[in-house]
């Protein structure tokens, strides 16, 4: 029975083509058999490592096919959940250490998952390295984000520049919604007592990134 | 490491510059011949030429019964036709889970063997699958990719892709168009390939199975998704799976009209 039918499939299809029966399936149809080829194309060494897969309501949202352009309602959803999101270090001190800032901006390793190991780090890297330029000359940095070089210059070491530098790192989207830039904080890629190093290494004038 | 490499490799031109024949499995002869090519890509040519017409497998025989989707055997264009439907295992399939599909219904490999061996470990010899993946491809150089969305089941795997392609997900909220969605972009040093224009894709899907400079081995599309995969942090490509053949099918469809010149010549 199975067989007859998939031999009168075979013969069928071209016949339906050129009858015109094949349709692109609607996005409702594409979004559930894409999400199901999701839920069955990954392994992972730890089945709690598998949710990293799924979607938070911003990610759903940030995901237009083609970069179509976000409503104002989206927007605001977006920019609303980034900052609720926001969490500061228990001390309140939004500024560290520049030194740890500036190790952790260029350290690209951390948390991924190969032949069958996650691997293994005491901290995750902070990443900015592959997308931001840093200190004035450094060649091997990435351009997907705007440069970085005299960030603290331009902009001084004010608590409030130091709130908005965290708030940035932590949650890019609550200033600039569904941009390229990772929500390190949020996401938990990046711990607030991190966050706050390389808040240091943007701003502090001692910093490789300030120097002229 | 590296001159290490170059030491033995030149010393085994040295010895087997005559005694060994060109379809071995050996790594030194491998590097050897390396020496001898402008892209050592085109050594695995000839070792996956070898591996489809022997006789292999616990059934013992070649893959010359394997339909492509042109009719068995024939490899004439095949690869710019996929991924495609295929009535027979009732899927859409690119090239590589194709071969999966061939390796274990007529030679009676065992799936899971297979794809545990498909990805070879860099500064290896390289798998079977990579040899006969650009083997394969290699018989369509100098056609256009002409990949064709007539059954729903195409259609379906296309939309799928598409829609994956700007998926975000995880904890550093990659999908791929972050790192491919614009012009002249970098990651580090790494140039990103633009693949929403249609020269970015374009370049893409002719030059795929490609020699992986770095990692000495050639290394094939599902290798690549795999690798990005990784990069975003999310769990692990399963090889051959419809996620994987999904964004190969959007892909080479975007890509449509390209030249496939095989194998490409990647960092
Ligand atoms: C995958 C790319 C990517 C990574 C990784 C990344 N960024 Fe960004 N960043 C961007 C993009 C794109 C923008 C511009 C859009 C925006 O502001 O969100 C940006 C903007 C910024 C800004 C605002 C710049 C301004 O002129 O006001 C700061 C500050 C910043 N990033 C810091 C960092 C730091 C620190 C890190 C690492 C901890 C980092 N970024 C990691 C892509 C990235
Ligand atoms: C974090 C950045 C990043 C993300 C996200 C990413 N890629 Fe990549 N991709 C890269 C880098 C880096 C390379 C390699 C460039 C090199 O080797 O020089 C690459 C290379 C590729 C290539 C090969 C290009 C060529 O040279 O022909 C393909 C195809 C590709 N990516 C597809 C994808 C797809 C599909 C996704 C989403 C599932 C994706 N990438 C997500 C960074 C990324």
């Amino acid at each position: 029975m199975k067989k007859t039918w998939f031999k009168w499939a075979a013969l069928g299809a071209p016949a339906l083509v050129i009858a015109g029966c094949a349709t692109y399936p609607d996005p409702a149809t594409t979004r559930r058999v894409a999400e199901k080829m999701v839920n069955e194309s990954f392994t992972a060494p730890a089945p709690a490592l598998l949710k990293r897969l799924a979607q938070d309501k911003s990610q759903q949202i940030c995901s237009k096919i083609g970069g179509a352009q976000l409503t104002q309602e989206e927007a605001a959803e977006v920019t609303r959940l980034a900052r609720a999101s926001i969490k500061y270090p228990p001390s309140g001190k939004l500024v560290g250490d520049w030194k740890r800032g500036d190790k952790l901006a260029h350290d690209g390793a951390g948390d991924r998952i190969q032949r069958g190991r996650l691997e293994k780090r005491k901290e995750n890297g902070g990443l900015c390295q592959n997308c931001h330029a840093l200190a004035p000359g450094e060649i091997n940095v990435g351009n997907v984000g705007p440069s970085l070089t005299g960030y603290g210059l331009q902009r001084g070491t004010s608590d409030a520049i130091a709130k908005l530098t965290y708030e940035r790192i932590y949650n890019a989207w609550a200033y600039s919604p569904c941009s390229n830039m990772p929500r390190l904080g949020a996401t938990g890629h990046l711990t607030p007592e991190q966050i706050i190093h390389m808040v240091a290494y943007l701003i502090d004038p001692q910093s490789p990134i300030n120097s002229r | 490491m590296r001159n290490l490499r170059g030491g033995l490799a030149a010393s085994a031109f040295l010895f087997l510059a005559v005694s060994v024949p060109a379809q071995t499995t050996d790594p030194l002869a491998v590097g050897r011949q390396m020496l001898a090519e402008d892209n050592p890509g085109e050594l695995w040519i000839e070792k996956g030429k070898t591996l489809f017409y022997e006789k292999r497998g616990p059934r013992g025989v070649s893959l010359e019964q394997c339909d492509f989707g042109r009719g068995p055997g024939k490899l004439e264009g095949a690869s710019t036709q996929l991924p495609r439907y295929f009535p027979d295992t009732d899927k859409v399939q690119d090239l590589e889970s194709r071969l999966v599909s061939c390796m274990v219904q007529l030679q009676g490999f065992k799936r899971e063997d297979v794809i545990r061996r498909a990805i070879s470990p860099g500064g290896s010899s390289g798998s079977d699958m990579e040899a006969l993946a650009l083997y394969i491809t290699s018989r369509s150089n100098g056609m256009k990719i002409n990949v064709s969305l007539n059954h729903q089941k195409e259609r379906e795997m296309y939309k799928a892709g598409e829609y994956l392609f700007f998926r975000r997900s995880g904890q550093t909220d990659f999908a791929c168009v972050q790192c491919h969605g614009d012009a002249n972009k970098r990651i580090r040093l790494q140039d990103l390939i633009h693949m929403t224009t249609k020269q970015g894709v374009q370049e893409v899907v002719s030059t795929w199975p490609a020699y992986r400079g770095a990692h000495y081995v050639v290394r094939t599309m599902q290798w690549r998704l795999y690798d990005c995969f990784w990069q975003m942090r999310l769990p692990e490509l399963a090889y051959a799976s419809d996620v994987s053949i999904a964004l190969t099918t959007y892909l080479q469809y975007q890509g449509n009209g390209a030249v496939t010149r095989v194998p490409g010549f990647k960092r």
